[in-house]
């Protein structure tokens, strides 16, 4: 019995008890104990990654009772890289947070880890149900960490966010009551066989499948469901700025696992669905690229890039075919990262503005311009797509995998989204570090601690590049196992006694 | 009775979203709660409705169908906790945006958007 | 091997200069710099040496062939020759620039960024892999960005700088799409294979979009009308750059792509018309502008333009000896070019400024360098003698060829000769103008020098070359002519010979007339510039382009801030309406289901509280403006809610929901305390329709769906199985309970996380927030802050308590046979807890209940999660389920099962989370009391 399946769950949830214990106890402590629980995910996440690419589906049941009854967890190559994927980025998060950010709200690190245990969860199961049972969590602790610190922009930003989420719960879960209705089981493996058994035409299903998209459209920022998403993360704190870049991705994640694997295209109702995909993602990335242009804060445009690339992804998806799926895993690591790098990066440029701010306008100038300045053109290059950096390798497996000639549109604006992005990015970056007028703000340079979370994630854009080789036959393998499900519900649903 | 339960279902749900589109807070959670209900009662319609048979093992004969119920005792609990997270932050914004408006605007009669 | 040296020493050179200079100084920068550049230039010379021999010479391996991306090189002739501008010029330049650059300016910084561009442009020759080749493209375009950007205190450096981005960085997007299309077509990226499938690829359909697009990356690189306003404003770089990249490399890289793909994409009309029709009209344009530019380096990047323009069109013509007069124009412009430019940047230098009508008779002061700038201009006018005259006989000589044949009949060698006229007047321009003519006017430095030694030797390099290579062209230039034109053919080289002297023919005569034409054309100037002034009123390229900018960026901004207007309202309308286009599509395609067995029959009594229901919920919201009232139809649709589960056999729901309503609707009250009594009526009837049409619509197909669900047959569920194996598996009769704490107790440790996590963000959304309690307080709502209570409630409920605790505790134990369990227990005690608060006020019930209820959370967590990991003592998975059957005096048999273990940290996160949440908006309403009383 393998149970390091569960650990990347257990290890953050007896973190937060711990932290509950630890409430009123030293800040210095708090923060170790949170920083160790998250770092002991990475060689987990590592650990598991490898175990994955054996190609082979691990289930773990939990209470040891046989799915379909049971709940089981599943481990293949789609879960363990984002299970990895997160970890880098939270460790990441967690060390920008502790210079001073998680002290200016109550609960910071339990709720961080409850955060953890959410994503993990929702990325980890195999059961639909349990999987609106972590939306729940990791939805929750979001809120609370969305509204960490005070403001008032961050408490309208956050009281949205809170309030469409919600509303989005409640129809998760009339989604779920009619799959139950239909196929009378709640296990995705099993939901998957009676759904491939049941008629094409049939309503609740065909119902299910779309009100599902709805839900999972929601939390992915997909069109027109995106508009909770640029000011909630303009307005949060750099570090929970950084958490979320992951929070678009789990709606992806879901769309990704539930129609490829419950309503892939050959049936009826993920037919339907996968017609719409493809104008979703041009919307989207259409919008997204008219809000990066019409940004006047850094924040705000990175935020509206975060949408250009929920359109990317799901343009990706929406190509069906192998080449799609895994150019759309390979962006989907890359613009995790670098999205989180670089909130974390406007937070340290914000500071030094003294009260410019992120503001594009003329201000003081940094104090560190080199280095920021360097980072921030690295940061540029790779979410803009400029050669050669992943985002660049990312744009390409996706053009080549849309067939030439036939998707015309998607050439278009995938390529027009870049322009634009390139545009405005480099705008930006003249204005913050060129455009300077007065003297500089007060308060000295950050510490040298404080750039080291921001170099991570902006030089895994680095790594993605060079490491293409590997990643990127990852990343196709894992497109090949979600195309064949019937690897996975077999792996799943094998019937065997208790040992 | 399969018409009741959908009439009902129906008017909660169309009330629900009625006040959840209101433009204060405090309609908007009780839209919200009212949703949850009738989403509760759809969850458990799932079920089928059977009379005088609660899910006890051994009873002998047919039972109401008990995985609905344990579903919505779940969803129950957590659409509580989430019920008084949003009444905290309207507390929360009334403080901080000084009205009860959902987009912190001013008392002032709202135009359309 | 050697290749990757040539590519990577400037790259890694460029890291030097910055740290060198922080510590040793500006000289030493330049001499790192420098050695960078020489040591590329040494490592090149071995596959050079191979080139001459006769083989390319080739070098790489495979990075990413997913993407068609592989790091493979090759140096053939045309690579070789760019290599040798590249490098070669390149030194000249850093060795003038370590002069041109005044103290104090971070020169470190400068020579790394000419490094970077250095190594991208041989990236950019070398490259056998067009993907690859594009990424050193779009480097090149960032390098220049920065480079141009340098002086980025200057408003029109930032400018300039941006414009060239926008512009190249534009070009770069449609150049990957067509090398996408390019590779896809001949199915592979490896240029070397490619240059084999001409003819496949020329008779592609898919040939015309692949040239456009190829075509718009090269010339917005190259400065081609209609993209060739950045050039221009790309001036306000530091001379040396002008010099180097914006006439010498970088927008040669786009007549190198023409040269590269020559055997791919020409020899077809569209190539004809498409290149030719462009190099033309550039050609003329940038000629004629050229002659009206005021800025010393305005004149010299519009004849860039131009010349560029000429270079395009000799590929235009599409004949091979064309071709070779096309290569030969790339060396014999990019030597002279660059001398001027460097001319420039002397003249600039020691007058301080470049406005020609201020600079005049600088012979005086520097007849050295005057001397060499005549050679090198008379080289741009083509006079006889210097390598100009020669590549422009020859250009002559196509246009008289092509002349012959249809269509373009004799315009082309007359517009020829037009551009060569206004091209020898802004020639002599140059010369006479700065040189002669009078007087200086009123310059910022006066008097001029000559300038340093040091600084006209790279001068004196470039300009010895005009006049050998136009001298002796068959000893010096011919042999790397050929190599690189043979490679651009990839055909057999057509017979020519380079000689000064081709007797008298018509390019003679042309040159001839040119010359005289364009010195009485500069005769005149001063009409001409009064008759241009009037003819064409200045247009700044700059402001149009930042009007085009502007204008998308408040577009885009209009567009944001019309629909992303931050409106909650609209969020959640938009999210219903995708629900009920999502709920309704279904139906609307006619997935009617079949109908089932005949629906249970309708009771009175169940009527009545169906109907009392849907009461409750419409008065919600006929009262929903008086919060106060709304509250008691809110309570009376959870009520019949939980009476609905009692009648349809479920009792462990029922007892939930009246728990939780109670909970909820004192949450309510209290926080009703703070906020306004009455809604507002402030929506307009438009809005209140919507709204209702939007709510009707969710209602009935949501009321449709559960139509479907009721009346269609029960299929095969889970749920036999579960009944199955309560008893003997889970050792409990109450199934529903079963299922929570052990068939699905998972989700119960997700939801009492969830219920710990609501606790704690409410816990911390209330920390430190002061609240006036604003409109009338009702009685519930104060009375857990006032400190006067109602005796009797107060005794009643205390001596309540217990009976409740211990009810709950029933409740508990029979939980997993019987309907109960930790969740309702909890809820039961929270009530109880909670009626104390409410009749005894906070600080009574706080001294008997001492209790940290984050900790009692904490440990409710703690035992359920040591209950699921126990059963790995056990070899089991997580959470699996123990029990067994004991017998004890007076109690008799009776069962223990771990999952009571659980179902008692479920109980105990309820209580605490329950109790928190409830405390803390108590403490919130007392503190606002006090704060009331104080003030």
């Amino acid at each position: 019995m393998n149970h390091w399946l569960i650990a990347p769950l257990l290890v953050p949830l007896t973190a937060s008890v711990a932290l509950l214990f630890a409430t009123g106890g030293s800040p210095a402590l708090r923060r170790t104990l949170s920083l160790a629980a998250t770092a002991a995910l990475l060689p987990l996440a590592i650990l598991l990654v490898l175990q994955a690419d054996s190609g082979a589906v691990c289930s773990y049941r939990l209470g040891d009772w046989p799915p379909p009854f049971g709940i089981v967890l599943v481990l293949d190559r789609l879960s363990a890289l984002l299970l990895l994927v997160t970890a880098v980025l939270a460790c990441c998060s967690l060390l920008a947070a502790i210079h001073g950010e998680d002290r200016r709200g109550r609960h910071f690190h339990p709720l961080f880890q409850l955060q953890l245990v959410g994503l993990n969860g929702a990325f980890l199961t195999g059961d639909l149900f349990n999987l609106f049972v972590f939306f729940e969590i990791l939805l929750l602790a979001s809120f609370a960490l969305a509204l960490h610190g005070h403001g008032r922009e961050r408490t309208r930003a956050g009281l949205h966010y809170t309030v469409v989420n919600l509303a989005g719960s409640s129809l998760f879960l009339v989604a779920l009551g009619l799959l139950y209705a239909a196929a009378g089981t709640l296990t995705m493996a099993d939901l998957a066989v009676r759904v491939a058994a049941a008629p094409a035409d049939d309503l609740l299903l065909h119902t299910a499948a779309l009100l599902l998209l709805v839900v999972f459209g929601l939390k992915a920022a997909l069109l027109p469901l995106h508009l909770w998403l640029p000011g909630l993360y303009a307005e949060s704190g750099g570090a929970v700025a950084a958490l979320f870049a992951i929070m678009t991705k789990v709606g992806l994640y879901a769309l990704l696992r539930v129609f490829t694997l419950i309503f892939p295209a050959s049936t009826g109702a993920g037919g339907a669905v996968a017609a719409l995909l493809p104008w979703l993602a041009l919307l989207t990335l259409a919008a997204g690229a008219v809000g990066v242009l019409g940004s006047r804060g850094l924040r705000l445009v990175i935020a509206w890039q975060v949408v250009v690339s929920a359109g990317m992804l799901l343009a990706g998806i929406g190509l069906g075919n192998l080449a799609g799926i895994s150019a759309a895993l390979y962006y989907l690591a890359h613009t995790t990262l670098v999205t989180g790098g670089l909130f974390l990066l406007t937070e340290l440029i914000s500071t030094q503005r003294g009260t410019t701010g992120d503001r594009l306008e003329p201000g003081p100038p940094v104090r560190q311009p080199t280095l920021l300045g360097g980072l921030y053109l690295l940061g540029a290059m790779a979410a803009a797509g400029t050669p050669p950096l992943s985002g660049f390798i990312g744009k390409v497996l996706l053009l080549r995998a849309a067939p030439a000639g036939g998707t015309a549109w998607l050439w278009a604006v995938v390529l027009t989204a870049g322009l634009v992005a390139l545009v405005a990015l480099s705008r930006a970056g003249s204005t913050l570090f060129w455009k300077t007028e007065g003297l500089r703000a007060e308060g000295g340079g950050a510490r040298p601690l404080a750039f080291a979370p921001v170099v991570v994630l902006l030089g895994a854009a680095v790594v993605l590049t060079v490491c293409a080789g590997p990643v990127t036959r990852y990343t196709e393998a894992t497109a090949a196992q979600l195309l064949a499900p019937a690897g996975y519900t077999g792996a799943v649903l094998t019937r065997e006694d208790r040992p | 009775m399969a018409a009741l339960a959908a009439v009902a279902v129906a008017v909660l749900v169309a009330c629900g979203v009625y006040l959840v589109l209101r433009g204060r807070t405090f309609p908007v959670a009780i839209g919200l709660s009212l949703f949850s209900y009738a989403v509760n009662l759809f969850l458990f319609a799932t079920g089928r409705l059977v009379s005088g048979a609660p899910p006890i093992a051994g009873s002998g004969g047919p039972t109401a169908d008990p995985l609905p119920q344990a579903l919505v005792l779940t969803a129950i609990v957590i659409s509580f906790g989430m019920t008084a997270f949003v009444i905290t932050l309207a507390l929360r914004a009334q403080g901080e945006l000084g009205s009860d408006q959902v987009d912190g605007r001013a008392d002032t009669p709202e135009e359309e958007r | 091997m050697h290749l990757f040296l040539v590519l990577f020493l400037p790259l890694l050179a460029a890291l030097a200069p910055a740290r060198v200079g922080h510590r040793f100084g500006p000289a030493a920068a330049a001499w790192t710099a420098a050695g960078g550049a020489l040591a590329a230039l040494v490592a090149a010379l071995a596959p050079l040496a191979g080139v001459f021999a006769g083989a390319p010479v080739s070098a790489g391996f495979a990075w990413l062939p997913a993407a068609g991306l592989d790091l493979y090189l090759r140096l053939d002739g045309l690579a070789a020759l760019f290599v040798l501008l590249v490098l070669g010029i390149g030194l000249l330049v850093i060795l003038y620039a370590s002069q041109y650059l005044a103290e104090g300016e971070r020169i470190g910084r400068f020579f790394g960024l000419l490094l970077l561009f250095m190594g991208a442009m041989l990236g950019v020759v070398l490259s056998d892999n067009l993907l690859l080749l594009l990424v050193f493209w779009e480097m090149t375009s960032l390098s220049s960005f920065l480079l141009i950007g340098f002086w980025h205190h200057r408003a029109e450096a930032r400018r300039g700088a941006y414009m060239a981005l926008t512009v190249t960085g534009g070009g770069g997007l449609a150049l990957l799409a067509g090398f996408l299309l390019l590779g896809h077509m001949a199915g592979t990226f490896r240029i070397s294979s490619i240059l084999q499938a001409g003819e496949l690829i020329r008779g592609h359909d898919l040939y015309l979009p692949m040239l456009a697009l190829i075509l718009t990356g090269a010339f917005a690189k190259s400065a081609q009308f209609p993209f060739h306003f950045w050039l221009p404003h790309a001036m306000e770089a530091p001379t040396p750059v002008s010099a180097y990249l914006h006439s010498a490399t970088m927008v040669k890289a786009g007549v190198f792509l023409l040269a590269r793909l020559y055997p791919v994409l020409s020899g077809t009309d569209p190539w004809f018309f498409l290149v030719g029709g462009t190099g033309l009209v550039t050609l003329l344009f940038g000629a004629y502008m050229a002659l009206f530019q005021h800025d010393l380096k305005g004149l010299l990047a519009y004849s860039t333009i131009s010349h560029l323009g000429l270079i395009v069109l000799l590929f235009g013509l599409d004949t091979p000896m064309a071709a070779v007069a096309a290569v030969f124009h790339i060396i014999n412009h990019a030597t002279f070019k660059a001398s001027l430019f460097m001319t420039a940047g002397i003249i600039d230098h020691e007058t301080g400024t470049r406005d020609m009508r201020r600079i005049n008779g600088l012979y005086r002061f520097m007849p050295r360098t005057a001397l060499l700038a005549m050679v090198a201009t008379a080289a741009m006018a083509g006079v006889p003698l210097l390598n100009g005259f020669l590549s422009k006989e020859m250009f002559f000589a196509e246009t008289v060829h092509l002349g012959g044949l249809a269509p373009v009949g004799l315009l082309l060698p007359a517009a020829a000769t037009l551009a060569s006229v206004f091209s020898v007047a802004y020639s002599a321009r140059f010369i006479h103008d700065v040189f002669f003519n009078g007087e200086p006017v009123n310059l910022p430095r006066y008097p001029p020098h000559d300038a340093p030694r040091l600084m006209r030797l790279p001068l004196v390099i470039l300009v010895a070359h005009c006049l050998i290579v136009g001298i002796f062209p068959g000893l010096t230039v011919a042999p790397f002519l050929r190599l690189a034109a043979a490679s651009v053919l990839g055909s057999p080289l057509p017979a020519f010979d380079l000689a000064v002297w081709h007797g008298f023919n018509l390019p003679l005569a042309m040159s001839a007339t040119a010359l005289v034409l364009g010195i009485s054309l500069y005769a005149v100037r001063r009409q001409l510039f009064a008759l241009h002034a009037q003819l064409f009123p200045p247009v700044d390229a700059h402001s149009l382009f930042s009007r085009l900018v502007e204008g998308a960026y408040s577009a885009a901004r209009r567009c944001t801030a019309a629909t992303a207007n931050g409106s909650l309202q609209r969020s959640l309308a938009l999210l219903l309406l995708a629900a009920a286009a999502a709920m309704a599509a279904p139906l609307v395609r006619g997935l009617w289901p079949p109908i089932g067995p005949p629906p249970v029959p309708l009771d009175g009594l169940t009527l009545f509280g169906g109907l009392a229901m849907i009461t409750g919920a419409v008065l919600t919201v006929r009262w929903h403006r008086r919060r106060f009232l709304a509250l008691i139809p809110l309570s009376v649709v959870g009520l019949m809610c939980a009476l609905a589960f009692v009648r349809f056999s479920a009792p462990d729901l029922a007892l939930t929901q009246l728990a939780i309503e109670v909970v909820t609707i004192i949450l309510l009250l209290l926080a009703l305390f703070f906020l306004p009594q009455r809604t507002p009526v402030e929506s307009t009837p438009r809005r209140r329709l919507r709204d209702l049409m939007l709510a009707l619509t969710l209602g009935t197909t949501t009321g449709l769906l559960t139509w479907t669900v009721l009346t269609r047959p029960p299929g095969a569920t889970i749920a036999d199985f579960f009944l199955a194996n309560s008893l003997p598996g889970g050792g409990g009769a109450n199934v529903v309970n079963v299922i929570l704490v052990d068939f699905r107790g998972f989700d119960t440790l997700g939801e009492i996380s969830v219920l710990a996590i609501a606790a704690l963000a409410i816990h911390a959304l209330l920390d430190g927030l002061r609240l006036p309690p604003c409109g009338r307080p009702c009685g519930c709502g104060r009375e857990p802050a006032a400190e006067r209570h109602p005796l009797v409630l107060a005794q009643m409920t205390r001596f309540l308590l217990p009976m409740a605790l211990l009810v709950s505790v029933y409740l508990f134990l029979r939980g997993h046979n019987a309907p109960g369990g930790g969740f309702i227990a909890g809820l039961i005690t929270t009530a109880a807890l909670i009626l104390q608060y409410l009749a005894s006020g906070i600080a009574w019930t706080r001294e008997q209940w001492a209790v940290r209820y984050h900790r009692l959370i904490a440990w409710g967590l703690t035992i359920a999660l040591l209950t699921g990991l126990g059963s790995w003592l056990f070899g089991r998975p997580f959470l699996t389920s123990a029990f067994g059957h004991f017998e004890l005096p007076l109690v008799g048999e009776f069962e223990l099962a771990t999952a009571m273990l659980f179902d008692l940290g479920v109980y105990l996160v309820v209580v605490g989370a329950l109790m928190l949440v409830l405390t803390t908006l108590g403490d919130l309403n007392r503190r606002c009391l006090r704060a009331g009383e104080a003030s």
